[in-house]
């Protein structure tokens, strides 16, 4: 899967290199910014009221 | 390149024995199919542990930078919001319940004060304040006068996590609401280090559990339990000592020097 990625890439190693990097790092925000805030709520790490729900 | 021989030694020891000679370092056949196959599983572990990783990083640190950011902004407009009041003629109780209705210091959690909005959504507590009931019991706010309970929420964990050091209160310790014109000194009285997230009765006007039986002035404070989890809920009660009218240079009451 990494290895398809990287052949697919275009340029030297090093270009490749600052690709995957730039790859990593857009996904490294959408999880960050849609990601992870759509789960939180559904997993039992956050609820701090008491409800009768 | 470094990925690729990175494949290719999966695809040795994906096979029994040494490779065929001749068969060349790609293989052929059920075998490269299977190899491949069992590549691609493993990394999607590795990146599953990656994922992980990442969404502990997110809710231990990077919500807390989101929300003490929301919370110092929204602290600042109260302030503002207080200062130009006091410039004017101290209008009759403008009270802004939007961006929040005052902070409350507990020094046995920390330096530090936590804004209090009204509402107990997660909508209002990822912005790094605490917020006061208004489902399913209401919370009489001290500013009311009225006897009640003044029941409030905040995170543990994450997003300001500003109760974070709420097992640190002891019965005795001091937790100051600040208003406006009026700093309210509560002591706290009794602990609940654990009890079940439907318990909504400790946020009664008279919370029985914590052993009063009359009316009163009392401040709950709830959070979740144990850290990192959200199993149980712990529960902090005080009630209410005497209160201090704000001066001029906003001198906070001994209880906070």
């Amino acid at each position: 899967m990494y290895g398809w990625i990287w052949r697919h890439l275009p340029g030297n190693a090093w270009v490749k290199a600052l690709l995957s990097l730039m790859l990593a790092m857009i996904v490294v925000y959408v999880l960050f910014q849609y990601v992870f805030p759509w789960a939180e709520p559904l997993l039992p790490f956050n609820d701090v009221t008491v409800d009768n729900q | 390149m470094a990925a690729t021989t990175d494949t290719e030694q999966h695809e040795h020891a994906g096979e029994d024995g040494p490779p065929e000679p001749g068969a060349g370092p790609r293989g052929r056949g059920p075998r490269r199919i299977v190899a491949q196959a069992v590549s691609v599983f493993g990394e999607l572990l590795i990146t599953a542990g990656l994922v992980l990783g990442l969404f502990v990083v997110y809710s231990l640190w990077w919500t807390n930078v989101v929300a003490d950011r929301a919370a110092d902004k929204q602290a600042e407009k109260v302030r503002d919001h207080w200062a130009q009041d006091r410039v004017g003629a101290d209008g009759p109780g403008a009270l802004d319940t939007k961006a929040g209705i005052g902070f409350l210091h507990v020094p046995a959690m920390g330096e530090g004060d936590v804004l209090v909005e009204k509402g107990t959504s997660m909508k209002v507590l990822n912005d790094g304040v605490a917020g006061y009931y208004t489902d399913p019991v209401e919370a009489t706010l001290p500013t009311s006068g009225k006897k009640g309970n003044f029941a409030l929420a905040a995170h543990r964990d994450g997003h300001g996590a500003k109760f974070h050091n709420i097992d640190k209160i002891e019965k005795g310790d001091p937790i100051v609401f600040e208003t406006k014109d009026t700093w309210y000194v509560y002591k706290a009285y009794a602990v609940l280090p654990e009890t079940s997230k439907f318990n909504v009765d400790v946020l009664d006007a008279v919370p029985g559990e914590s052993g009063k039986k009359k009316a009163g002035h009392y401040i709950t404070l709830t959070t979740c339990t144990p850290v990192y989890t959200s199993r149980y809920r712990y529960v902090v009660w005080g009630e209410l000592v005497r209160t201090e009218k704000v001066d001029g240079e906003r001198t906070p009451p001994k209880e906070l020097r």
